[in-house]
């Protein structure tokens, strides 16, 4: 171990949104004077990425901002930087669920950026790059990242941190806020594909803008996603939680676990969310047919219970339901004939039957990874082109080692790039949100500086 | 605590893992091979076989045959569906929670210490595959070096 912690001095991560802040943050927690961290973000603004460049009040963090803080072992951060800024009355606890807004978590986490950079100007260890880059390729002495510019950065080795792929989207569909997402008619009928709390964004999105329209949200089982409460999750220990079964057998398990907690006046939330700590474990022990199960069948229920939103969305998600606003439909999409707007024929998953829906626009809120191979960021794609690197098999991240690292087209193992973040959900499942990046960006952290 | 149904269940297991792959085996074999009472197997295969963990053909030429590689299988695995939660003593375990009559389980130091025992249990059964459970059965001395041949040969291929 000591061989390589001497051998591993720079460290380039390809990606500064809040995944690639939070890891270089881990990284120059070390006290090597000879580390050299490079962040490489293409986007105006680091710490941001997807997820956080939103502006939109409305869009809240999905989780309590006491498991927000970018930091493992200081689950305070976050918190006591809000209240630092004014941003939560000192009458507030940690335990009062607060969901800040996603802006205001971009200010964390840029703000926390500036102050590495101003701490390590003396030592150089940190340095910001505004580029896009292109290619990672391995050299003998370690790797070389080509930017859009002509230029290329070398290191020891090199992390993904690219975060979340927006697959290009389907068919007549637009991403919301793309430069397709031209002005509509505010009383036009639109329709999001998806019913997710992707589908939740656009709606809040659509609401401020002063769209006033139905929205018509359309994916296969038509689930909407629960609220938050606040609860206590139960204690489980890895003793009691079967693992490695087929999927049918830990679902049956799951379910007569919470009605057993149910009967005794424990909510349905404390049980998923006390299973929590055990996810990755769970996962990574079922074989290759329970995990591509409960992707296909699955994962759209554990989504709902699992990713929950802020009761304050909720009720306005449910209001919006009620009123007619949002109809989510059970269902897909067979037909779109683009004319005046598009005429889009849905079948029913319940009655099969057809219905056609005149809408303005079709906005695609899937979410969904649908193959990493085709991903519209090129270092993913060229390493996957060149064999460098290969999907996991359900193609829903990179196929990454437990260590982190990348897995060639041969099952060879990379020492020299790895991967952090939803890049790796094939292997460690549940890694999009920070509370399980800031874990696996500290341990990868201890891997590789000790 | 493995009770008789988790023993006589990785018994089974280890039967199943020393045949040639994909061949199937016969109850009557595996119960006659082991001492198993047949009533008692014939219950037990049925629960692997709900967990996945082997496959099984009716008829004449009917049997049970591993569903994965016995690599893959894990014992902590196996005895958490036959047996339920892992637990030294019944009231040692957080799902299947039995209380004792004579103690307060808040106080009682046994139920803290078999806390962290079952953690223990845990880790090694977890660790331990059905492939290498059948290798130390066989106590023949070549055993190790027939791990590291299958070793190269999947390398190899």
């Amino acid at each position: 171990m000591t061989g390589r912690t001497n051998s591993i001095n720079s460290i380039i991560i390809v990606g500064g949104g809040a995944s690639g802040v939070v890891l270089a943050a881990h990284l120059l927690k070390s006290p090597n004077p000879d580390l050299r961290v490079t962040l490489i973000e293409k986007r105006p603004h680091f710490g941001q990425g997807i997820a956080y460049s939103t502006l939109l009040s409305a869009h809240v963090l999905n989780v309590s901002a006491a498991g927000m803080s970018a930091y493992a072992d200081d689950p305070g951060n976050f918190w006591r930087w809000l209240q630092g800024r004014g941003l939560i009355g000192p009458e507030q606890t940690p335990q009062t669920p607060f969901y800040a807004p996603r802006s205001i978590y971009a200010r964390y986490l840029g703000e926390l950026l500036d102050e590495l950079e101003a701490r390590e100007q003396p030592t150089g260890r940190l340095r910001l790059i505004h580029e896009e880059s292109r290619s990672i390729t391995p050299t003998p002495s370690g790797v070389d990242v080509a930017l859009a510019n002509g230029t290329s950065v070398v290191a020891h080795l090199a992390i993904l941190a690219t975060g979340h792929d927006e697959q290009p989207a389907q068919g007549h569909a637009i991403r919301m806020g793309s430069e397709a997402d031209t002005e509509i008619a505010p009383d036009s009928r639109v329709m999001v594909l998806g019913t997710g709390l992707s589908m939740v964004d656009a709606f809040l999105a659509l609401e401020q803008r002063g769209h006033r329209g139905d929205i018509v949200a359309v994916s296969r089982r038509g689930l909407l996603p629960s609220p938050h409460r606040k609860g206590n999750p139960i204690k489980l220990d890895v003793a009691d939680i079967p693992l490695g079964t087929q999927l049918s057998y830990f679902v049956g398990w799951f379910r007569d676990l919470i009605r057993e907690n149910q009967k005794a006046g424990v909510d349905w939330r404390d049980v998923v969310d006390g299973l929590r700590p055990f996810n990755q474990k769970i996962w990574q022990n079922w074989p290759a047919s329970a995990k591509r199960r409960f992707v296909e069948h699955t994962k759209a229920w554990w989504d709902i219970h699992r990713h929950r939103m802020a009761p304050e969305v909720y009720a306005r998600v449910t209001d919006a339901v009620r009123s007619g606003r949002i109809r989510p439909v059970a269902g897909r999409v067979v037909a779109v004939t683009p004319g005046d707007g598009f005429a889009v024929e849905v079948q029913s998953r319940h009655t099969q039957r057809l219905e056609t829906f005149e809408v303005a626009r079709i906005y695609d809120c899937s979410g969904i990874v649908r193959d990493i191979s085709t991903s519209s960021n090129s270092v993913v794609r060229s390493l996957v082109d060149r064999g460098l690197a290969r999907p996991d098999p359900l193609r829903i991240g990179l196929d990454v080692s437990a260590n982190c690292e990348i897995i060639a087209a041969d099952g060879s193992v990379s020492r020299k790039i790895l991967a952090v973040g939803p890049l790796t959900r094939g292997t460690f499942f549940e890694i999009d949100a920070i509370p399980d990046i800031r874990v696996q960006c500290a341990r990868l952290s201890k891997q590789l500086l000790g | 605590m493995l009770t008789k149904k988790g023993k006589y269940g990785l018994k089974a297991l280890v039967h199943l893992a020393r045949m040639p792959a994909g061949q199937l085996a016969f109850v009557g074999d595996i119960a006659t091979g082991n001492n198993i009472p047949k009533k008692f197997l014939d219950a037990i295969l049925g629960e692997l076989r709900n967990a996945g963990f082997v496959q099984s053909r009716k008829g004449k030429d009917g049997g049970y045959r591993l569903a994965r590689p016995a690599d893959e299988i894990k014992i902590g695995h196996v005895v958490r569906v036959l047996d339920g939660p892992l637990a030294p003593i019944p009231c040692a375990s957080r799902t299947q929670y039995q209380r004792c009559e004579d103690c307060n389980e808040a106080t009682c130091q046994v139920r803290h210490l078999m806390l962290e025992v079952r953690q223990a249990i845990a880790e090694v059964l977890d660790q331990r595959s059905l492939a290498e459970m059948r290798d130390i059965a066989d106590d023949l001395p070549v055993v190790p070096g027939m791990t590291d041949l299958a070793v190269v040969a999947k390398v190899q291929a």
